[in-house]
């Protein structure tokens, strides 16, 4: 029974669990059950090869936070709370989170109206439950998936929900933004959004801390239903201080005709593991995947991506992009599936990285696994120095040498942004990106 | 001010850094304020590794010898320092900078001659590229594209005169710039010269090229043969005219 500890243990899901009704109280304890018997991954399995979990994570020392009812209060947020609420423009609707609980929700009048519901997973077990029993840690995102969705299945202790109802175009986006200050425990918070046919939505999702003093785990659970002809983007900002472990779980799933694109922005935290599954569920679905990484000092990003064509006339294209400074590495794995009858499947998958110090790591494996014969896939992969003829041209037109380097880092960078124009996120991403270069 | 050399040059001696291989065996040179000099040799001669020591490239190292620019001793400044200083370089390959436009790049480069505290006016800045671009017949759409990313060849080379003509540079060196070029482009980039060398007559020149073609647009007043690291022979326009007929041959015994 690896993994369970004095904190993350039975009685920890029990008191969770108890008070819940009955579906919800026995999908926990089946995904503990689950939890219990995997086995912890090790870098023997390829997934996991390049993030060495025993030697990373401090599971031992880890406390998972209990629910509690917290206020909001904008006048006392701490500094990098106040910083990303500073920047957010306009939205439809609000969410604050801290460590883990939903303090606070706000909606757009007009969309309430319409039937939009945006709320706490705590608030939505008792309001929409029937939405929650068909679609929490089930289709999308089960405890069978793995050792990690198996925990944030069975000691989730809050999350969001967002339901848009048919048709409901929505015109700005809803902004989450999440704060991390008590260091040394594990937070275990989900993300679902359904978006019913003919729907449109974007969802940005932030996340912030001061640097933590000891090992503070964050795991997220997205799960992501764009139905028929839906258009769904969401956006995930990764800006936790050191310390923290960040490890984020999102499966998208796309149905006919539909559009769900995604954006990773990872910047903080010490460690990163995202595994990002995107599924194309009905013919015309379509989904763009986006990823952007910044790392320096001794920062870990493992990125685990695949794409599921399991549908005729899909169409996925991913391009993830690392700028590692430092000893900074990174880690991206992709997989492109087609199935066998996704006839007419365009797939693409591109993982670019820069290195800026020769001390940096970027490993790169992008992968294909082709059922259909009727298909244009490509995937490529390449890493790249920041080299001295690169910077003596630049430094020849009299920028310095961080000059340079900024330039260049953006210019990088600036692709993936460019292809994903929400309001306000193209700005914190390029001033986080200067933080860093400046630091 | 003094008559000395805005650009003088002795027994320059260098090699590629942290290796054994010599490529400067002791270049002399002059360069008066506002002269044109035209630099020709044949391949590997040291043409360009010459352009780039003086612009402060970081892979070739002084063994021996002095650069003065303005009376001052060059070699220890870095490539940015020299650029503020007035030092600019043409490129014989432009570098890709993805992602990147002409017009950000060349923002920031002049942004970066401001003392801090001072921010360039944009307007003016926007109306000097647009006529830098007329005048050198580029499409004003160009700005907006990554420096040299899928540039041919020939748009790198005018990209590059566009870069000198909004840095105004004191010393220009320009490396090969007419090769690539076609017959009209080569016209329209030497006017672009011209231009900038009328507006700006203290502005000194040093082509380095392989054709006799560019120099009958832009009329040097001293050649210089460069072979195997060192200057052979310096005169005026002819002796450009006698290597295009007769070719090197004559020096490759010289110097061995
Ligand atoms: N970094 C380096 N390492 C090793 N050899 C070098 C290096 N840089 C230049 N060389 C050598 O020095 C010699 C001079 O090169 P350079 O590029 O200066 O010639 P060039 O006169 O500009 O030639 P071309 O007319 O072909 O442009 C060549 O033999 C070249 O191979
Ligand atoms: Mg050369």
């Amino acid at each position: 029974m690896e993994g369970v500890t004095d904190a993350l243990n039975a009685d920890a899901v029990q008191s969770l669990a108890s008070g819940a009704p009955e579906w919800l109280q026995n999908r926990r304890l089946d995904a503990w059950a689950t939890y219990e018997r995997t086995p912890m991954p090790s870098t023997r399995l390829e997934e996991w090869r390049y993030t060495d979990l025993s030697r990373l994570l401090e599971l031992d020392s880890l406390e998972p936070l209990p629910w509690s009812k917290r206020t909001f209060d904008r006048a006392s947020a701490p500094a990098s709370l106040d910083a990303a609420l500073e920047a957010d423009r306009e939205a439809s609707g609000r969410v604050v989170e801290l460590d883990g609980s939903v303090a606070h929700v706000e909606l757009d009048a007009d969309l309430a109206e319409k039937g939009v519901r945006l709320l706490s997973l705590r608030d939505a077990v008792e309001e929409i439950p029937e939405v929650l029993e068909r679609r929490l840690a089930t289709e999308a995102l089960p405890a069978t998936d793995g050792k990690f969705q198996a925990l944030n299945a069975a000691l989730w202790q809050d999350g969001i929900v967002l339901v848009v109802p048919r048709g409901v175009r929505m015109e700005d986006p809803i902004r989450v933004t999440r704060h991390v200050s008590r260091t040394g425990q594990a937070i275990f918070s989900r993300v679902l959004i359904v978006a019913e046919p003919g729907s449109q939505v974007s969802f940005v999702d932030e996340i912030v801390s001061e640097d933590l003093e000891e090992q503070t785990l964050f795991s997220s659970a997205v799960e992501i239903f764009a139905e028929d002809a839906a258009q769904v983007q969401y956006v995930s900002l990764q800006r936790m201080g050191r310390g923290a472990f960040h490890l984020a779980q999102q499966r998208t799933i796309a149905g006919k005709d539909s559009t769900l694109d995604t954006l990773n922005v990872t910047m903080g935290a010490s460690i990163s593991r995202l595994d990002l599954n995107a599924r194309l569920m009905g013919p015309g679905a379509n989904s763009d995947m986006l990823g952007l990484c910044f790392g320096d000092g001794d920062q870990h990003f493992d990125h685990n991506t695949s794409q599921d064509h399991d549908a005729p006339h899909t169409h996925s294209d991913l391009l993830y992009k690392g700028a590692l400074d430092d000893r900074a590495r990174s880690v991206f794995r992709g997989i492109i599936r087609v199935a066998k009858g996704s006839q007419q499947t365009d797939a693409y998958q591109t993982n670019r990285n820069l290195l800026l110090s020769e001390h940096a790591r970027a490993d790169s494996l992008p992968n294909l696994e082709i059922e259909a014969d009727d298909v244009r896939c490509s995937h490529g992969a390449t890493v790249g120095q920041l080299d001295q003829d690169h910077l003596f041209y630049l430094m020849s037109r009299g920028l310095s040498r961080p000059q340079a380097e900024r330039l260049v880092v953006i210019g990088f960078l600036g692709e993936v942004l460019q292809r994903l124009p929400l309001g306000g996120v193209v700005e914190k991403v390029s001033r986080g990106i200067e933080e860093k270069l400046n630091g | 001010m003094s008559d000395a050399p805005i650009l003088s040059i002795r027994n320059l001696h260098a090699k590629v850094a942290d290796e054994d291989i010599e490529i400067l065996h002791g270049v002399d040179l002059d360069l008066n304020k506002g002269e044109i000099h035209a630099i020709m040799g044949p391949n590997g001669s040291g043409k360009s590794t010459l352009a780039k020591l003086l612009a402060g490239h970081p892979g070739y190292e002084v063994t021996d010898g002095t650069v003065t620019y303005k009376g001052e001793d060059v070699l220890e400044l870095e490539p940015d320092e020299r650029s503020q200083a007035g030092i600019f370089l043409a490129f014989q390959y432009p570098v890709e900078v993805p992602g990147v436009s002409i017009a950000n790049f060349l923002r920031t480069a002049l942004q970066a001659r401001l003392d801090e505290g001072e921010e360039i006016d944009l307007f003016d800045f926007q109306d000097q590229l647009m006529s830098a671009m007329e005048v050198l017949e580029m499409d004003p759409a160009f700005a907006e594209r990554p420096v040299n990313d899928g540039f041919s060849g020939g748009e790198k080379k005018r990209n590059e005169i566009l870069q000198m003509a909004m840095l105004k540079p004191t010393l220009a060196l320009m490396d090969e710039t007419d090769s690539g070029l076609d017959i009209d482009a080569l016209q329209v980039v030497a006017e672009g010269v011209n231009r900038l060398s009328e507006e700006n007559p203290e502005m000194t020149v040093l082509i380095i090229t392989h054709y006799q073609r560019l120099l009958n647009y832009i009329k040097p007043d001293h050649v210089h043969v460069m072979v195997k690291g060192r200057i052979v022979r310096s005169g005026g326009p002819e002796v450009a005219e006698a290597l295009e007929s007769e070719g090197y041959e004559e020096f490759r015994t010289v110097g061995a």
